[in-house]
């Protein structure tokens, strides 16, 4: 690890300053678990760590209303799992959360930092495209909101500018019928990133009109949204041939690397099963 | 065989006399000195699996500030070291011959500026073609890696078999007439399995400091055989024995890879450059990149049965990829310690058995718990099975029906003097029996094995008694996490009717210990704990001696009926010292079997283990606790071996680099495991004890892919049993599974 200066801004305001400041040089940390990583193998230098824990602007958990639910991007995941409002309001979110890694990283590590680490192999994002969420992102330039899927350009890549911040996520407030899922697929140890992961979120009536939201992980350089398979489903009844092809679709969409966690055609052949599997929970019996 | 019972205090739990030092940090491991004005280390490797070294220019590492000295393979030629045969440069001069072979090293005040210089190292590289494989290697016209290796020094070790350029070692074993043997079966059965090459994964990683104190060499280390190491380094460094002191009181995790040294010869070098003490602890990635890891090997298994299902014939061909140095391998055969022993607890009549091993350009390899049968064992219960399978047999009808019984002349032509393997099957047909019949999808598979109960060795304890009637023992055996220096005061305090507590057992450095030949090979318990028994009983004898013939001097008539009146008696005029002295050879061994009772996912591949019985044989046990945590501690570390555990070699270099990558099992994927221990034959060691850490460890791969086989009919070849392996053969075995 090389060595370099650590910056404790108070505001928002001053961690954006100093990211100007120090533009490519600099590095936002939140829990730091991910980047304090590639800190100390050397895969990412920075002259400048500007670390986001004083900033109590960016933490807590707020219901809006009709507004939905507000979380602040350092909230760690330790904390979106066990909160109850979080629980009764996208239990989905809570479930992802809890699958991350193990508790330790799950005190330390902010929901915030893992979307701009990027990592596509990560459990709440599918979860937050399925819930169609929202990110609040501010920079010197202003605030913009973009939707969880259209985050991530690549592999630890993101549409964020390195003076950016995430400051907050919204997720919107579901339909009372709104039933989802969350299947991990971990067939080497419970503290493993996915092999593949499928996140799903359903309204409608089973019978008339589903809709779903389906955010796939670990299939390709970012999580995605499976709108392809959306589509086959979305309008229709629920039958196995439905589920079937919506599955296909998704995972037609994959584009999987080969790791320890398995082959590409494995992985798309596994993205195929568990969105089989995340349909059948969520568009079968309400 | 007469075998003296203990106290029956011998079967309360054991209060690990090392334990708080290790839970308050107090102990002390390698990686935990510090020294006044103490540099450290680091090293430039290379790149390239086989490359040329045309040139180091050390000039930018030098002139960085805080760096004391930098050695190249110019400064430490000619020597190498290794355990037998010493083929492994202390820094690589000419060729470098594997990715992560060291060519210069250097010493700084800092472990980042050490790192630093070392990346401004820079070597001008001619790359050469490289041989991956033992197939690559033994291929006519390869590059030969060691084309001086009839010039090399040798410890006791022989490479005689190896008659081919690259073929490190070559060892056969016949008996009966298996050519006969085949052509008298009535079915022939052959089977080809894959075992990968994996890291230990023990806790600590390799860590060492090196000083010179005049003429003396002083070493504080990770190694587990401080003796072996002292002597090794006096052979590879060409400096007398006397002069060196090693001191290794903890090792922090060994399971094999702690009897390999590798930075202390370096450090010795740089010790002696810059006149200070030098460390180095070696980072997760060195261990997995540049280590003794475990040999992965190709395993070719060929059986004739008889109509009547009798093994009539068997032939093994165990093919080890070597590496690039055999420095690691502890054995004179610089094989595996049980190479040859394949098709293990069978009656065989005619068999023949070849093992070799072959130098390529890839990470070195070394000893790994239960070495040989941890690869071997995969092939031989699993070509069990298939054979059983094929003959439409009920698996453990078929091993019952060949088991080795008392008489029976085994793979390696050891006669059984035991129906302890029968007796373990039929404590598992028992169990089966009592189960409820198994539900669709879910399979049952066995697993067996056996392991001696200790390698031959001698080591001496010098024991002494007290005016406060304490005993202090000294051992220069090191304590590497089993509980060996409980074992000796359990033994000690037990032979003399004692409280635990009276007796004191210290590790004393080569310096100040008596020999001992290290913590491996399943020794601990047979011989250091031996050695604690002949300890005592002269202790006794002393102390009575001098009681008795002070009290008939001093007229009293009372007889000292217990040691501790003698004792008191008899040290009025000082301590005590006697020595204890004790000797072993393989002459036991016990026996195991797994039954893991697995369902598969059809869609998936991923297989739940829902039950796993393992059966032991076992002697009398000196440590309760240990001893089941041995046995859970060995599934365990198997279950890594079996479902996850590849070190990944990609042209070569180990892609598999941190222990994100490298998974080891977490607590959380440990499955219910359900132990019966048969112990109505005591073991040869001392009350009747025997070892028990590199038992299991080699058997629950099988039983998972026989258990598989068994749920849905598919087969895997090959470890570790991922699901996308399961997957694969499910999808080749092209059948319907029984899975719903």
């Amino acid at each position: 690890m090389s060595a370099f200066e650590w910056h404790v801004p108070a505001t928002i305001a001053d961690a954006l300053e100093l990211a100007d400041r120090y533009k490519d040089d600099a590095q936002f940390v939140a829990g730091g678990t991910a980047v304090v990583l590639l800190f100390k193998s050397g895969l990412v230098q920075r002259g400048h760590a500007i670390s986001l824990h004083r900033i109590e602007a960016l933490r807590g958990i707020n219901l809006e209303g009709e507004g939905g639910l507000r979380i602040g991007s350092l909230t760690t995941h330790r904390e979106i799992e066990r909160s109850q409002i979080v629980r009764a309001h996208s239990l989905l979110l809570a479930t992802a959360c809890a699958n991350v890694a193990t508790v330790r990283i799950r005190n330390q590590a902010t929901i915030g930092g893992n979307l701009a680490h990027a990592d596509p192999a990560q459990d709440p994002a599918p979860a937050l495209i399925a819930l169609g969420a929202r990110l609040i992102v501010t920079g010197l330039e202003g605030t913009r909101t973009v939707a969880a899927e259209d985050l991530f350009t690549d592999l630890f890549e993101t549409t964020l500018s390195p003076s950016e911040l995430i400051v907050e996520v919204r997720i919107p407030q579901a339909p009372v019928t709104s039933r989802s899922i969350y299947l991990k697929f971990l067939p080497r140890t419970e503290d493993d990133y996915a092999t593949v992961s499928v996140a799903a979120a359903a309204t409608g009536d089973v019978a008339e009109d589903l809709r779903v939201r389906i955010g796939l992980g670990a299939v390709g350089s970012t999580p995605i949204r499976a709108r392809a398979a959306e589509d086959v489903v979305n309008g229709h009844s629920f039958s196995e041939d439905l589920i079937a092809t919506a599955a296909d679709a998704a995972a037609a969409a994959t584009d999987p690397i080969e790791d320890g966690r398995g082959s590409a055609e494995y992985k798309r052949e596994m993205a195929r099963v568990f969105t089989t599997r995340a349909l059948r929970a969520v568009a079968h019996n309400s | 065989m007469k075998i003296e019972r203990p106290s029956s205090r011998l079967r309360d739990p054991e209060l690990r006399i090392d334990g708080s030092q290790k839970v308050t940090g107090r102990a002390r491991y390698a990686g935990d000195v510090q020294l006044d004005g103490m540099l450290y280390a680091a090293t430039a490797w290379s790149p390239y699996p086989h490359a040329k070294i045309v040139r180091v220019n050390t000039t930018a590492a030098r002139q960085l500030p805080g760096v004391h000295a930098v050695i190249t393979g110019a400064d430490v030629r000619p020597h190498r070291f290794g355990r037998r045969l010493l083929d492994w440069p202390v820094l690589a001069w000419d060729r470098a011959l594997f990715v992560g072979d060291r060519v210069a090293a250097v010493a700084a005040e800092t472990p980042r500026i050490a790192e630093a210089a070392a990346g401004l190292i820079d070597v001008q590289w001619d790359e050469l073609p490289a041989v991956l494989t033992p197939e690559e290697a033994l291929a006519p016209g390869a590059p030969v890696l060691h084309p001086d290796l009839a010039n090399y020094t040798r410890i006791r070790a022989s490479t005689d078999g190896a008659d081919r350029p690259n073929l490190r070692a070559h060892q056969a074993y016949r008996h009966g007439d298996p050519e006969a043997g085949f052509a008298a079966s009535a079915q022939i059965f052959t089977h080809e399995f894959v075992i990968p090459r994996v890291h230990h994964g023990y806790i600590e990683p390799h860590a060492a400091v090196v000083w010179l104190d005049g003429e003396t060499v002083h070493v504080v280390s990770c190694n587990k055989a401080p003796f072996e190491l002292r002597e090794r380094m006096a052979v590879a460094l060409g400096i007398p024995l006397e002069s060196i002191v090693v001191e290794a009181p903890f090792v922090g995790g060994d399971f094999g890879g702690k009897g390999t040294s590798i930075d202390e010869y370096i450090l010795y070098f740089l010790a002696r450059a810059t006149g200070r003490p030098v460390k180095h602890v070696m980072s997760y990635t060195e261990e997995l990149r540049a280590t003794s890891t475990r040999s992965d090997a190709r395993i070719l298994m060929r059986t004739g049965v008889a109509e009547d299902g009798r093994i009539l014939a068997h032939r093994s061909e165990v093919l080890y990829n070597a590496g690039a140095y055999a420095g690691g391998m502890p054995v004179p055969t610089l094989l595996p310690g049980d190479a040859m022993l394949t098709l293990t607890c069978y009656a065989i009549p005619n068999v023949k058995v070849e093992a070799r091993a072959v130098y390529t350009n890839t990470v070195p390899t070394g000893h790994f718990r239960a070495p040989g049968l941890a690869q071997n064992a995969f092939a031989a219960e699993s070509h069990v099975d298939l054979i059983a399978r094929g003959l439409g047999v009920d698996p453990l009808e078929f091993r019952l029906k060949n088991a080795a019984r008392s008489g029976s002349i085994d793979v390696l032509g050891e006669t059984w003097r035991s129906d302890k393997f029968v007796r373990v099957l039929e404590t598992i047909a028992r169990d089966r029996a009592g189960r409820k019949p198994l539900s669709g999808g879910h399979g049952r598979g066995v697993g067996v094995g056996m392991r001696h109960v200790g390698a031959p060795g001698s080591t001496s304890l010098k024991l002494t008694l007290g005016r406060d009637r304490t005993v202090d023992v000294l051992t220069g055996a090191s304590e590497q996490g089993t509980g060996v220096h409980t074992v000796v005061q359990r033994i000690v305090a037990d032979e003399l009717g004692i409280p635990w507590s009276r007796v004191r057992v210290r590790y004393g450095d080569t310096a100040e210990a008596l020999f001992d030949p290290g913590v491996g090979g399943s020794r601990g318990t047979p011989l250091v704990g031996g050695a604690a028994l002949r300890g005592a009983k002269a202790l006794r004898e002393k102390v009575m001696l001098i009681a008795s013939s002070g009290r008939r001097e001093g007229g009293g008539s009372e007889d000292l009926a217990t040691f501790d009146d003698a004792a008191a008696e008899a040290t009025r005029d000082g301590p005590i010292e006697v020595v204890g002295e004790h000797r072993t050879e393989f002459d036991d061994a016990n026996v195991y079997a797994y039954d893991v009772e697995v369902t598969v996912d059809s869609e998936t591949g991923r297989v739940n283990i829902v039950d796993v019985l393992l059966v032991v044989t076992t002697g009398t046990i000196l440590n309760p606790v240990a001893h089941r945590g041995q046995l859970e501690g060995a599934f365990v570390f198997g279950l890594g071996s079996t479902l996850m555990e590849k070190l990944e070699l990609d042209e070569g270099r180990v892609s598999t680099l941190t222990l994100g990558d490298y998974k080891l099992p977490t607590i959380a994927d440990v499955p219910p495991l359900r132990i019966v221990r048969l112990d109505r034959e005591p073991n040869s060691g001392p009350f009747g004890a025997g070892s028990v850490g590199e038992l299991a460890n080699p058997g629950i791969g099988p039983a998972v892919a026989n258990a598989i086989a068994d749920a849905v009919g598919a087969r895997v070849m090959a470890l570790p049993i991922t699901s996308e392996s399961v997957w694969r053969a499910l999808r080749d075995a092209g059948r319907p599974s029984k899975a719903t």
